[in-house]
């Protein structure tokens, strides 16, 4: 029984432990984000590479996967509306739940697999390696060489790839909607105009924003916690992205809760 | 004379890899890409030049894992000469380059880039003093 107890605490100060240690290195990072002296040709350089490796080479694959995803979610939801009889409510519903809630989900999900893997990856591979020792020894600090671009680069690839997920989402609720309400472009246009609000929209990239932040701070943040062992690094990725999966569902429930009030 | 500085250290070492997510010239530059800011076209050029004083130029794009132990001993030289005034440190040049038969290769490549370094130390075990074939070498 005691032992159970023991287990129970140690548990918690673990936990308690890691998530001041993550919000000391989330308020570290902020200050390195903010700090002009930052960014010097060396970060300049970094950032592009990585927007390239996280917008730009994911996008034949992502277009490819959001055209799919639109032409079933689209029909499917299209359908269910016109089913229940709510194609009053058409505008709200896309607005509201498809442009809002699946298009940033899906965004960050398929980065989260595809670009928070890696980087949680090449960190580790980093750190046992000992090149982060080597930037050390050079004085080029890791917080502005790596993990600021990163973090930048994927804030600014999930709000532009969810605006091209928005936007091949729209095509294809064009498409249904004149297939199955016989809705003209522009009065298709029309709706969403009507039902968009400027509020849910800043909610929107704010969401997106977070998102981009820590589905990138997050594995480089466990990244760094693999020791000089090779074998630290499947135990770092493995709790990385453990870590980013529980975050992602906290910022979508809280976005929630946020554009509910 | 000049104040040295632990910022100066230009260490060469099989402790201090390079950084295999960057090619040569960019494991080179980084220094100053850094420190000095330098545009990405300038520090091409000035690696480039460097790689070329050893004949080397065509492995500037190349990744880490492509060179072979002499090229990975230059290019860890030349990123430490590009430290300001630097103080180069190489730790058993042996154990970077472990088909070298003396420090010949390693005295002559020191002597090309004189003009970017402070002052220069080479750190070895006793035992290999006679590869060194110099007189002054002293033991601690």
């Amino acid at each position: 029984m005691v032992t159970f107890i023991e287990g129970i605490g140690t548990r918690t100060l673990k936990l308690c432990r890691s998530a001041f240690e993550t919000l000391f290195f989330t308020w570290q990072v902020i200050l390195h984000l903010l700090d002009l002296k930052t960014y010097n040709k060396a970060t300049q350089l970094v950032i592009i590479t990585q927007l390239y490796f996280t917008a730009v080479q994911i996008l034949p694959l992502f277009i490819y996967i959001s055209a799919l995803m639109g032409l079933f979610l689209m029909g499917i939801v299209l359908d269910s509306i016109k089913q229940m009889g709510m194609a009053g409510n058409l505008g709200n519903i896309l607005m509201g739940f498809i442009f809002t809630e699946v298009c940033p989900f899906m965004t960050v999900l398929l980065l989260a697999l595809r670009s928070g893997a890696a980087l949680n990856t090449e960190v580790a591979v980093m750190k046992v390696s000992k090149e982060l020792d080597a930037l050390n020894v050079f004085r080029i600090d890791a917080f502005d060489y790596i993990v600021v671009p990163r973090i930048l680069s994927g804030i600014i690839s999930v709000v532009l790839l969810n605006g091209i997920f928005t936007l091949v989402l729209l095509a294809s609720g064009a498409l249904f909607s004149r297939m199955i309400f016989g809705l003209a472009f522009d009065a298709y246009i029309r709706i969403l105009v009507v039902s968009a609000d400027f509020s849910d929209l800043v909610i929107l990239i704010l969401k997106c924003a977070t998102f981009g932040f820590f589905i990138t701070l997050l594995p480089i943040r466990y990244g760094l916690t693999a020791s000089n062992e090779l074998s630290s690094i499947p135990i770092a990725v493995l709790t990385g992205m453990n870590n980013v999966f529980i975050a992602i569902v906290v910022i979508e429930v809280l976005s929630l809760i946020l554009s509910s009030i | 004379m000049k104040e040295r500085h632990p910022e100066n250290l230009g260490l060469v070492s099989t402790d201090i890899p390079l950084i295999s997510n960057l090619n040569v010239w960019l494991n080179i530059a980084l220094i100053r890409l850094y420190h000095l800011s330098e545009s990405r076209l300038q520090a091409k050029r000035v690696v480039v030049g460097l790689l070329n004083r050893f004949q080397k130029r065509e492995i500037a794009g190349l990744r880490i894992a492509a060179l072979d132990h002499w090229e990975r001993y230059l290019v860890k030289l030349l990123r430490a000469a590009m430290v300001q005034d630097a103080l180069i440190v190489i730790d058993r040049p042996f154990r970077l380059v472990p088909d070298l038969p003396d420090a010949e290769l390693i005295e002559n490549s020191l002597t090309r880039i004189d003009d970017l370094y402070f002052s220069c130390r080479i750190l070895d075990y006793s035992w290999n003093r006679d590869r060194y074939r110099i007189k002054d070498v002293s033991e601690s």
